[in-house]
């Protein structure tokens, strides 16, 4: 059918092309000897070829547009053959513009989900920051590599334990940028990750400024598809957890060997008296006196291991009311004087009549006194001198007692140890028995019942000076104290 | 009734009191210092057939007397019972390395020990004599 309507348009085309052809010869030959009114004639019909031609033109490209238009309409109404008619047409362009709506109902959905997804992204980003805020905040040091030990994440306190800049080391292998020293955790980050080890578990031991730190490191593995995508290592400060259980492993030690030194005595003594490996009444009687006095020896010890027990654990009762320490030096120095007299030793008092009175537990600092002053008396030799000295400090508004002996004194480096618990110093330990647990219960009946501060200077051959300091009553009531 | 040598090295002077007791009346002689430093000059110059030791002891420990004891070509040979109060301290290991006999602890009784002196200087005369 087009190609009929092309054939018929196209022999138009050729009879108008004719005319003006015969039309322009006509012209050319009149110019040559016809007159003026066959130059009009030949003008006229080529005008009119001229219009038939323009037509033709026009009607060519109508028929092109038309055809496109058609085309198009044929391509989106699924009819590419053509065999549409005009209805047709405006139902396929009703499909258009159905699809069209459709496709910017689409795109809205798309740009809904957009920023759906925006809002997500920008939660996941939020909710990223602030683990990793928790993760670099943890006093943990926490160490994150990839499947080829390049870091990945580390928090300030594995930057500090390992010395680097976790920005700079970010995708650097771990043992590039570690600290030299730290070579057995890097070798632990390896052989986890080859091993494919989900996790292990090691302690380290690494050396900082202050001293060796013992560290709990778990190391585990991050599967992705069942392959090792990475590895995660917390490492966790243990050193102190180790000082404390090292502390009650030494207590318990120290406590069953200071048990038992007395038990032995009277458990040996008892059995050579079954024995009857005491063969006089004076033999017997001395057999009977030592178990009593290591009985005693060992109540002691318990009543003290008790008392410094309940101090640290608060459970002690504790009646504070104003008392004099002249009145309360005064009682303990009699107590003293008859056990310092065996031992040929002068106790002299220096008490001044001043208030100075101090709200304290009255048996407690009695205990810190006598303590004290029998110390002094155990490890001065025969023939010296323990002074007691109470002075009162207006300014400082405390009570300061001195208890100065002319005894054996303690080495310089043993000066600061003598209020730990059970610390004896190995130089006099042979001038006197004793538990160990008498400085120290003078410290916490001080410090941690009563506020005060214990003190000591010491010089060995010349003699030591052991003292406290309480607040005194007046400044303690009106909440001046220090 | 043996004559026999024993040195007992204790900072507690009870212990001491009470081991001396129950050796002199099976007929042993004894020698006594209060500190390893002390047993070990006494051990040099009296030349014990055994030495008791306490384990914590001032100035040397019993530890550190065995040891010296065992460097002294004069007095490696001299038997050694550890008698402690922290016999938990004391694995076989150590007292195999140190050649410590006997490891008695504390509390303990005079009749256990005098039996374990007897065995050790008994064991320690038939191998003289083989």
């Amino acid at each position: 059918m087009r190609r009929q309507r092309r054939l018929v348009w196209a022999a138009v085309a050729m009879v108008m092309a004719s005319l003006c052809i015969a039309a322009l010869t006509g012209l050319f030959h009149s110019g040559i000897g016809v007159g003026w009114r066959n130059h009009l004639v030949a003008w006229r019909l080529i005008a009119c070829c001229i219009g038939a031609v323009g037509v033709i033109f026009l009607g060519l490209a109508y028929h092109r547009l038309a055809g496109t238009v058609a085309s198009i309409a044929r391509q989106l109404s699924g009819d590419p053959a053509g065999l549409m008619d005009l209805q047709a047409i405006e139902r396929a362009a009703q499909a258009v513009q159905t699809r069209l709506r459709e496709g910017q109902e689409a795109l809205r959905t798309l740009e809904t989900e957009l920023t759906d997804l925006r809002i997500r992204s920008q939660l996941a980003d939020r909710q990223k920051q602030h683990t990793e805020a928790i993760i670099y905040s943890l006093r943990d040091a926490v160490v994150v590599v990839d499947e080829a030990d390049r870091l990945l994440m580390a928090n300030a306190a594995a930057a500090r334990l390992f010395g680097f800049d976790p920005e700079q080391a970010r995708h650097k292998p771990l043992a590039e940028s570690i600290n030299p020293g730290h070579e057995d955790f890097v070798q632990l980050i390896q052989s986890s990750r080859q091993s494919a080890t989900e996790a292990t578990r090691r302690e380290m031991q690494f050396a900082r400024p202050e001293g060796p730190h013992t560290f709990d490191t778990i190391v585990s593995c991050v599967f992705e598809r069942n392959q090792v995508s990475g590895v995660v290592a917390v490492l966790h400060d243990i050193t102190r957890e180790k000082e404390v259980s090292q502390m009650k492993n030494d207590f318990v030690s120290h406590v069953s060997h200071e048990l038992k030194t007395p038990l032995a005595s009277i458990t040996a003594y008892s059995e050579m008296l079954a024995d009857g490996e005491a063969d006089d009444e004076q033999t017997r009687k001395e057999f009977y006196e030592i178990i009593q006095t290591q009985a005693q020896r060992l109540n002691r010890l318990i009543e003290d291991i008790l008392n410094v027990s309940r101090i640290e654990s608060g459970l002690i009762k504790v009646q504070k009311e104003p008392v004099s320490l002249t009145i309360l030096i005064e009682q303990q120095m009699q107590m003293i004087r008859g056990f310092a007299e065996e031992k040929k030793i002068t106790v002299v008092g220096q008490n001044p009549i001043v208030y100075d009175q101090v709200l304290a537990d009255k048996d407690m600092i009695s205990q810190v006194i006598v303590n004290l002053l029998s110390n002094a008396v155990k490890y001065t030799p025969p023939g010296g001198t323990v002074r007691i000295k109470t002075e009162v400090n207006e300014t400082e508004e405390v009570v300061r007692v001195t208890v100065t002996d002319t005894g054996v004194g303690i080495p310089a480096d043993e000066v600061a140890h003598v209020f730990d618990k059970f610390y004896r110093v190995r130089a006099n330990n042979k001038q006197a028995s004793g538990t160990g647990l008498g400085l120290n219960l003078v410290k916490q009946i001080v410090e941690k019942v009563h506020d005060g501060r214990v003190f000591v200077t010491s010089e060995v051959g010349v003699g030591s000076t052991f003292g406290f300091e309480l607040p005194l009553a007046a400044a303690e009531l009106a909440g001046t104290a220090r | 009734m043996t004559g026999k040598k024993v040195l007992i090295a204790d900072d507690e002077i009870h212990i001491i009191h009470v081991v001396a007791i129950k050796l002199r009346n099976n007929g042993y002689e004894v020698i006594a210092a209060n500190n390893g430093a002390e047993a070990y000059e006494l051990a040099c110059s009296e030349h014990p057939d055994i030495v008791v030791t306490d384990y914590q002891m001032p100035f040397v420990t019993g530890i550190e007397l065995i040891e010296k004891l065992r460097k002294n070509e004069a007095t490696m040979h001299i038997p050694t019972i550890l008698l402690t109060a922290r016999s938990f301290a004391i694995t076989q290991e150590m007292q195999d390395s140190l050649g410590v006999q006997e490891c008695l602890s504390k509390p303990f009784s005079p009749k256990e020990l005098l039996k374990t002196i007897e065995d050790i200087l008994y064991q320690r005369a038939v191998a003289v004599k083989n």
